[in-house]
């Protein structure tokens, strides 16, 4: 029985493939992947399988330091978002699968004869797929970080069984959780007492390291990377050492520097994996073993299930009021799409939690001021605000995704509107456009509410002030030239979008997929950005001789806006052109 | 009032439809009937200007689909053959947003006496992952008829109905066909379509085999004689294989 479950990845798999290249032979699809392998090629195969032989190439001239920064910027937050998923999995409300799957899935394997162990081992089997490629991406990225040590082939196994553990792990918190609700615990009780855990936890873990450690010295704070090995440094000790072991093991492979390392760190991981495994197969049984009392209930989720009411996967929708009134007389219809895609997202995201984050924001600042010592504080402030916008400004068009690339499934109804091709990317835009410029309005508002300025002549307040203007007037602009490139490839690549769109599949797995996104996006709007950037320099230069320099940066905030104005718009028109013309069905074939 | 000459569509080197010419007035109902994979739904996307043809023209209550498209779109709705809905908007929200798409003023009393009319009314706070495949259909009916289109197409409008469905969405569809609208459905209900249609079209690979009134139709293939069944006519039509 498990070999046609076998069969059914396999096969799928093949010919997934097999459609990827039949896709190439469209032209545009072939131009894209030859793009799409060359930037791949110079940016992370090359590193990784041909060292740079005492090439004075950029990454050698600087110190590690510098070069850790930037993955260090990506790779925190992938460890947060790691430990929300863990730390959801066990809080999860109970109506959450542990499994998720497909609907033909659903259709085909539910009303057949199998157990549900095979069932289960048919879908570690199928997220193994998604887990060895994303691995096999992160090794890539992770091999270009020099300072990080190891190779390739550690990276890649290093990353595989953070993966696989991790996912294991969520799997076995949801059957656990199924368990404890069939059980009988409230799901009051068990959310209570998981977040008494963890903040038992993490007291814990406080008290331990106030108690025993050392303080840092002032050479342990000089950088990030002094830092954390003095963290590292400080977990290697007495109770600190039995509380993060779990933690430890796992990520040690990955981090390896050598390859004698890696191996003795091997062994305690697969271990641990082990057991995981042998907790969600056991966790599976004694679900299907529970007491017969608890039968007949199960006999109507089956069949249930069976009618495909059980909606495995599936968002927890629940229906809400409009994010504002909607009246249909003498509106723009684009603002329709930013009504409905607001409706998607999280209820928190909307213009009241703004409101009262910048009431926050200037009332907290306004407070800090007059402290007696303020400067310290106000300074924290500063840097905070400025990590966070960078976050938002590089990731978030990555994870704020309302837009058409969400909505691409829906492409025939949208395409009978009676809009203009521009008109549906626009509305489609306006969702996470909104989102992202309010977030960094909002770190600009910290920013400079908070930021103390060094005492430079020419950093006169009126300076100060055009600044923080023309980067407001900047920000919505950036942003939307931001969203447009993964919407361009949404509406040009539709048949590699649609499959990395697999219900399920949204998680951390797919996170390798997303860094080279993050990369290439990257990438693209250094070029889209030049003109701009250049005529700036330009104006500014010139300008500044003339009209002195507050009204110099004034002027070319306006031609700064008008050259990306001029970009989104010519953007805009064209993705509109191509998006007429789309024919979803036909890019989905091969 | 549609009027298509020389529709074709080609996908890549394969051809779905080629040369289409016929026209509907305004209180027609024309059935568009052939085997599976004739190019029915390929022929109403086509007319609905969700893809665009390959050759000829459709013009949609007098707009040129491929010239003119907003203007032609704003007249007509198209129902295809899934419902396709958002996950996140509620029933009633689904008519909020159609309502702002389409320029509909004060649509809130028009689409409640739909929603009571398609008998969804109950209905109207759920989102759509709680309605029945039958009730997700009638809701992507009542998003298309709020902007009172006066060209209509229909691909499958009758699978998934219960039989009461059924016989509402025939004297809907009926209602407003009297009322002037302009209407082409696909369907392989044979016997359902007789009740309906005016007039009917077969599609055979893509191509026109024949159209006309039903009368005219049955006619050219009853060979004398008397009170052939649509069905009958359509096996004797498409040689009774499949595409
Ligand atoms: N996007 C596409 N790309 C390539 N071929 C297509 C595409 N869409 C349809 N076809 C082909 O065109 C032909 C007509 O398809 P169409 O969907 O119009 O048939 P149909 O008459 O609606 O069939 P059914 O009765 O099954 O709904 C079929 O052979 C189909 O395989
Ligand atoms: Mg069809």
């Amino acid at each position: 029985m498990l070999g046609a479950l076998l069969y059914l990845r396999l096969t799928s798999l093949r010919n997934l493939l097999r459609m990827r290249l039949l896709r190439l032979k469209q032209p545009k699809y072939l131009v894209g992947a030859i793009v799409g392998a060359a930037y791949f090629w110079f940016f992370f195969l090359r590193r990784a399988f041909i060292p740079p032989v005492n090439s004075p190439s950029m990454a050698h001239g600087m110190s590690p330091e510098l070069q850790t920064l930037p993955m260090m910027f990506l790779a925190l937050p992938l460890v947060i978002l790691g430990l929300k998923r863990v730390i959801e999995a066990w809080l999860a409300p109970d109506d959450k699968p542990g499994l998720a799957f497909t609907e033909a899935e659903v259709a085909f394997l539910f009303p057949a004869p199998l157990t549900r162990r095979m069932l289960v081992h048919f879908k570690l089997l199928g997220s193994q797929v998604t887990i060895l490629f994303s691995s096999l991406l992160i090794g890539l990225v992770a091999t270009r970080w020099v300072a990080l040590g190891g190779n390739y082939p550690q990276h890649v196994v290093g990353a595989w069984v953070i993966f696989s553990t991790l996912n294991l792990h969520i799997t076995g918190a949801a059957f656990t959780v199924k368990r404890l609700i069939d059980g009988g615990v409230s799901k009051a009780r068990r959310q209570a007492a998981v977040t008494a855990i963890i903040l038992g936890f993490l007291a814990l873990a406080a008290f331990v390291a106030w108690q025993t450690a050392t303080p840092p010295t002032a050479a342990d704070t000089a950088s990030p990377l002094r830092l954390i090995a003095y963290a590292t440094h400080l977990t290697d000790t007495g109770v600190l050492y039995w509380l993060v072991l779990p933690f430890k093991i796992v990520l040690r492979p990955f981090l390896a520097d050598d390859t004698a390392e890696f191996l003795r760190a091997l062994g305690p991981a697969l271990l641990l994996l082990a057991a995981h495994y042998v907790w969600v197969v056991r966790a599976e049984t004694t679900f299907e073993e529970a007491s017969i009392a608890l039968a007949e209930k199960r006999t109507a989720q089956l069949a249930a299930m069976r009618e495909g009411k059980y909606r495995l996967g599936a968002a927890p929708a629940k229906a809400r009021p409009g994010p504002f009134r909607l009246n249909a007389a003498g509106g723009r219809p684009e603002l329709a799409f930013l009504w409905k895609n607001l409706l998607s997202t999280n209820s928190y995201l909307r213009p009241r939690t703004a409101f009262i984050t910048a009431f926050i924001i200037v009332v907290g600042c306004n407070w800090l001021a007059i402290q007696p010592r303020p400067q310290p504080k106000l300074l924290v402030v500063t840097i905070i605000a400025g990590i966070t916008a960078g976050y938002i400004a590089f990731l978030g068009p990555q994870f704020a995704r309302q837009d058409l690339r969400s909505d691409l499934v829906h492409a025939d109804i949208l395409k009978s509107y009676p809009l203009h091709g521009w008109q549906v990317l626009l509305g489609e835009l306006l969702t996470p456009l909104a989102i992202l410029t309010s977030m960094l309005w909002l770190a600009l508002l910290a920013f400079a509410l908070s930021f103390e300025p060094p005492n430079l002549p020419w950093l006169t307040p009126g300076l100060r002030l055009v600044g923080i203007g023309a980067s407001a007037l900047v920000i919505p602009l950036l942003c939307a030239l931001q969203l447009l490139i993964p919407n361009a490839a949404a509406v040009l690549f539709p048949g590699w979008m649609q499959a990395t769109r697999h219900r399920g599949e949204r998680g951390i797995e797919m996170l390798g997929q997303r860094i080279i996104f993050v990369f290439g996006q990257l990438f693209v709007i250094v070029i889209a950005l030049l003109p701009a950037v250049l005529g700036a320099g330009i104006l500014i230069f010139v300008l500044q001789w003339l009209v002195g320099l507050v009204v110099a940066v004034a002027i070319t905030t306006i031609a700064v806006v008008v050259i990306l104005g001029a970009e989104i718009a010519c953007g805009l028109w064209w993705l509109g052109q191509r998006f007429e013309r789309l024919d979803l069905a036909a890019e989905l074939r091969p | 009032m549609i009027e298509v000459t020389g529709l074709a569509k080609r996908y890549g080197t394969f051809t779905a439809v080629k040369d289409l010419s016929f026209a509907v007035r305004p209180g027609e109902v024309l059935g568009l009937v052939g085997p599976n994979g004739a190019g029915k739904t390929t022929t109403l996307r086509c007319l609905a200007g969700i893809i665009p043809a390959s050759a000829g023209t459709a013009r949609i209550a007098g707009h040129d689909i491929a010239t003119d498209p907003v203007a032609a779109k704003r007249t007509l709705a198209f129902f295809p053959d899934e419902p396709r809905l958002f996950d996140y908007l509620t029933v009633r929200q689904h008519l909020a947003f159609v309502a702002r798409i389409y320029g509909v003023t004060h649509h809130e009393a028009l689409a409640q006496s739909l929603l009571e009319e398609l008998e969804i009314a109950d209905k109207a706070d759920e989102l759509p992952g709680a309605l029945s495949r039958g009730m997700k259909q009638k809701l992507a009916i009542a998003c298309g008829l709020l902007h009172s289109p006066s060209v209509m197409f229909f691909d499958e409008p009758l699978t998934g109905l219960d039989p009461l469905g059924i016989r509402r969405m025939k004297d809907s569809i009926l209602a407003r066909a009297r009322a002037g609208a302009t209407i082409v459905l696909s369907s392989h209900l044979l016997h359902l379509l007789e009740e309906v249609c005016s007039h009917v079209l077969i599609l055979k690979k893509g191509e026109k085999i024949a159209d006309g009134t039903l009368a005219d139709v049955s006619a050219r293939f009853a060979n004398g004689e008397a009170n052939v069944s649509l069905e009958e006519i359509f096996i004797r039509a498409t040689g009774g294989t499949e595409s």
